[in-house]
């Protein structure tokens, strides 16, 4: 406290940019409160509005970006572009972002290797999201996919290529021609076999051209809402400590995904909804977090996906009992049954006693019983992959595997223009200065379930779609609109009481709790008593953040901290998730339930319309859920929303009606 | 001149005694770590830069194809070895990255 107090001191005597050497004495022995702004040269004030224990900086930019991933860079520089004084704010340097995991390509109909077009990628895009997906953001993603990779192409990306030169497109992710007519169709673009990466690597090398100020490793705390107007963010500055306000006219948040709520995920320890919890505790809803993709094989521990070739090959899951327990849930299919079923037989062994090691909580892979030369050749690397991350000997032992998230489709909701978006009085209402792109968001292309090499495709042309509708709306240089000088101090007050927590549990314990709870009970396996006693569990591990304890008490670098208000945010996302989930009597999807085994939609399609009556609003399940949480109690609210199902120019592209997904 | 090789011969009873000592010092080591000097030199320790002293490793389980060219597909800058989407998920090294 007495470093902070000094350098609050120091502040006050606004000892800034230029670092003039302080008297000894004065310092008394901390270090010098050092504040450096790259970028546009723009006076940063020192407050002390909000608090006189932590320094806290004001900022004023046109724009601010949270989250440097895909989606965020490509808005960043997007505003940059157009004129706008832009801040990207993110908690990890932008090539750290978990895009940089994203092998898989990225789908665009450019139609190189055979005759293509964006409406059969439309068409396959819709029936993908079980008919969830609001089809004008779908027609305007797959619109402008073709102009995306270019773009992408232009900037610098390595895509690979055909003989002539052109971008050379693979089969992949469920896509067809001719609306699901003309057979498979090769849409998906990629490089070499690290896109995301190099998708990344281009954005972010393209961002350096504009002069982005990247605040690089400050930890978003909250947004700055006046009267139901984003206002800017507030955030932390991990390096010294500092609390830093930045108002902004227009803020897109495009913090990623959720994984870390479960036990098992493919995603990066950073992944924990940052984006998603600011706005719930701005007072605004999540849409559709219940949907969640998960993969039956999954590394247990390390969360890398084993690929379903494996049980092509030959390789077969067994029990605690040694037994290849799939011949008794697909007797035809057995191990190649598909991806739900398999994932459900997992689970329900594993409910069912039958798991393997000390914790009885997943199965294993047994493939040595194939012989190694044709693990080698068929399936090149298995054997690294399964020593580095699992331990095992894949030719002598078999690897422990259970149901793995892997993306979540659920987010932000926005229209398709990537305004954030209410549902108040049955219409949707635009929150003004709020914008979201990304995983984050929910525009919704994915709907139900997502469709490979999609999320890339996503990220760009959402992230664009953002930095247009600024730059289409508003002028840079605006004058902010007034600001409360007390705006954030529940934040700074939220941040302080966590920093001196002295509870009884650490904050590792918790969330250990939490992602065991939904590991249990919101994964694959749900039914209607599994779900409720999975939200009374929550709701209980919920109030036992109130117990956290937190060891360091310092200000600089304090990952203790940050991760307990990252524990905080995932919280958030997983009691919206489970309830969410608890609420939805139907199966779209990635949401499967046991009990209702069947899509209730307005009407019954798998029967001829005529003669049927059309289902009211509250009757059927083809609409988004919104979820409300109030931060104090953990109580979730839920209001439904309906499905946009005009694309946005009917005679360009007509829209998909509801029919029966089947492949 | 008989001063000079005095002070020569003196040099060299020097040195041959140091070369005494020497001899049973590396001696006594010799015998206390065996075979271990006369066979192998010293190794370098585990340091990043002592990597490049080390045998070069075999090549990656997925080679590269001639001048980067698919030879069955006509790719060119595209994923080595077996083709990702071979069963139906992206696929590399064992490990699905998407599907």
């Amino acid at each position: 406290m007495a470093t902070v107090r000094a350098a609050s001191r120091l502040l006050s005597k606004r000892v800034l940019a230029n670092m003039k050497a302080v008297p000894a004495a004065a310092v008394q022995g901390s270090r010098n409160f050092h504040f450096s702004i790259y970028g546009k040269k723009k006076s940063a004030k020192v407050a002390d509005d909000i608090s006189t224990q932590y320094p806290v900086v004001d900022h004023e930019f046109d724009a601010v970006v949270v989250g440097a991933g895909g989606a965020g860079l490509r808005a960043a520089f997007g505003l940059s572009e157009a004129g706008f004084n832009t801040a990207c704010v993110t908690k990890l340097f932008p090539t750290r972002s978990h895009t940089v995991a994203a092998q898989g390509g990225i789908n665009a109909a450019l139609g190189n290797m055979e005759e293509d077009d964006w409406r059969w990628h439309f068409y396959d895009t819709v029936k993908g999201s079980d008919w969830l997906g609001d089809q004008d953001a779908i027609h305007y993603m797959t619109e402008q996919a073709p102009a995306a990779v270019v773009e992408l192409e232009n900037f610098g990306m390595p895509f690979s290529r055909t003989e002539e030169g052109k971008i050379y497109q693979r089969a992949f992710g469920g896509q067809s021609l001719k609306y699901g007519k003309g057979g498979q169709a090769h849409r998906c673009c990629c490089v070499a076999d690290r896109t995301g990466h190099s998708l990344l690597h281009t954005l972010y090398g393209r961002s350096l051209r504009y002069d982005t100020s990247y605040f690089v490793e400050y930890f978003a705390l909250d947004l700055l809402m006046e009267n139901g107007e984003c206002k800017g963010v507030i955030a932390l500055c991990m390096e010294d400590g500092s609390i830093h306000r930045f108002r902004a006219q227009n803020t897109v948040i495009a913090t990623g995904g959720y994984g870390r709520t479960y036990f098992s995920c493919t995603s990066a320890h950073t992944s924990t909804g940052d984006g998603n919890a600011m706005v719930t505790r701005a007072g605004l809803p999540c849409q559709d977090l219940e949907f969640v993709q998960f993969h039956p094989t999954g590394i247990y521990g390390a969360g890398c996906l084993i690929t379903e070739g494996c049980r092509g090959e030959g390789g077969i899951l067994i029990n605690s009992e040694g037994e290849r327990f799939m011949e008794r849930y697909a007797p035809n299919a057995k191990d190649l049954a598909s991806r739900d079923v398999v994932s459900r037989s997992m689970t329900i062994e594993i409910r069912e006693g039958r798991g393997v090691g000390p914790d009885k909580d997943h199965v294993y892979l047994q493939l040595h019983h194939l012989p190694p030369q044709q693990l080698a050749t068929r399936l090149p690397g298995i054997s690294e992959t399964a020593m580095i991350f699992a331990g095992v000997d894949v030719t002598k032992e078999p690897i422990p595997v259970l149901p793995t998230v892997h993306y979540n489709m659920g987010g932000i909701p926005t229209n398709y223009k990537g305004q954030v978006i209410d549902h108040i009085n049955g219409k949707d209402k635009v929150i003004p200065g709020l914008y979201a792109c990304g995983e984050a968001a929910c525009a919704s292309v994915h709907g139900a379930n997502r469709l490979g090499a999609n999320s890339l495709l996503d990220l760009v042309v959402f992230g664009r779609a953002c930095a247009l509708t600024i730059a289409e709306e508003h002028k840079p240089g605006e004058k902010l609109s007034p600001l409360k000088p007390s705006a954030g101090e529940e934040s700074v007050a939220n941040l302080d009481k966590l920093r001196f927590a002295n509870g009884n549990l650490r904050t590792s314990e918790i969330r250990l709790n939490m992602q065991k709870t939904m590991q249990n009970h919101a994964a694959v396996f749900r039914t209607g008593s599994v779900l409720k006693e999975g939200c009374d569990k929550m709701a209980d591990v919920y109030q036992s953040m109130e117990k956290i304890k937190t060891f360091d008490r310092g200000i600089v670098w304090n990952t203790d901290l940050v991760e307990s208000l990252e524990l905080q945010n995932l919280m958030l996302n997983a009691v919206q998730t489970i309830n969410g989930a608890e609420q939805r009597k139907e199966s779209r999807g990635a949401h499967a339930r046991e009990d209702f085994k069947d899509r209730i939609d307005e009407y019954d399609y798998s029967k001829p319309l005529e003669g049927q009556q059309k289902k009211p609003f509250e009757q059927h399940w083809r609409k988004h859920t919104m979820s409300y949480v109030d931060p104090k109690t953990g109580k979730v609210t839920l209001r439904y929303r309906p499905v946009i199902d005009s694309s946005l120019n009917e005679q360009d592209c007509a829209h998909v009606p509801p029919a029966i997904r089947s492949y | 001149m008989s001063f000079l090789r005095l002070c020569v011969s003196a040099s060299r009873r020097v040195v041959s005694r140091t070369q005494a000592v020497g001899s049973v010092f590396s001696g006594s080591s010799r015998s206390a770590s065996g075979a271990l000097k006369d066979q192998e030199p010293l190794k370098k320790a585990k340091t990043p830069q002592g990597r490049f002293d080390a045998a070069e490793k075999s090549g990656d389980v997925l080679e590269k194809f001639p001048d980067d060219v698919n030879p069955k597909t006509k790719e060119k800058g595209g994923p080595r070895g077996p083709e990702p989407t071979r069963y139906g998920d992206w696929e590399r090294k064992g490990r699905c990255v998407d599907f």
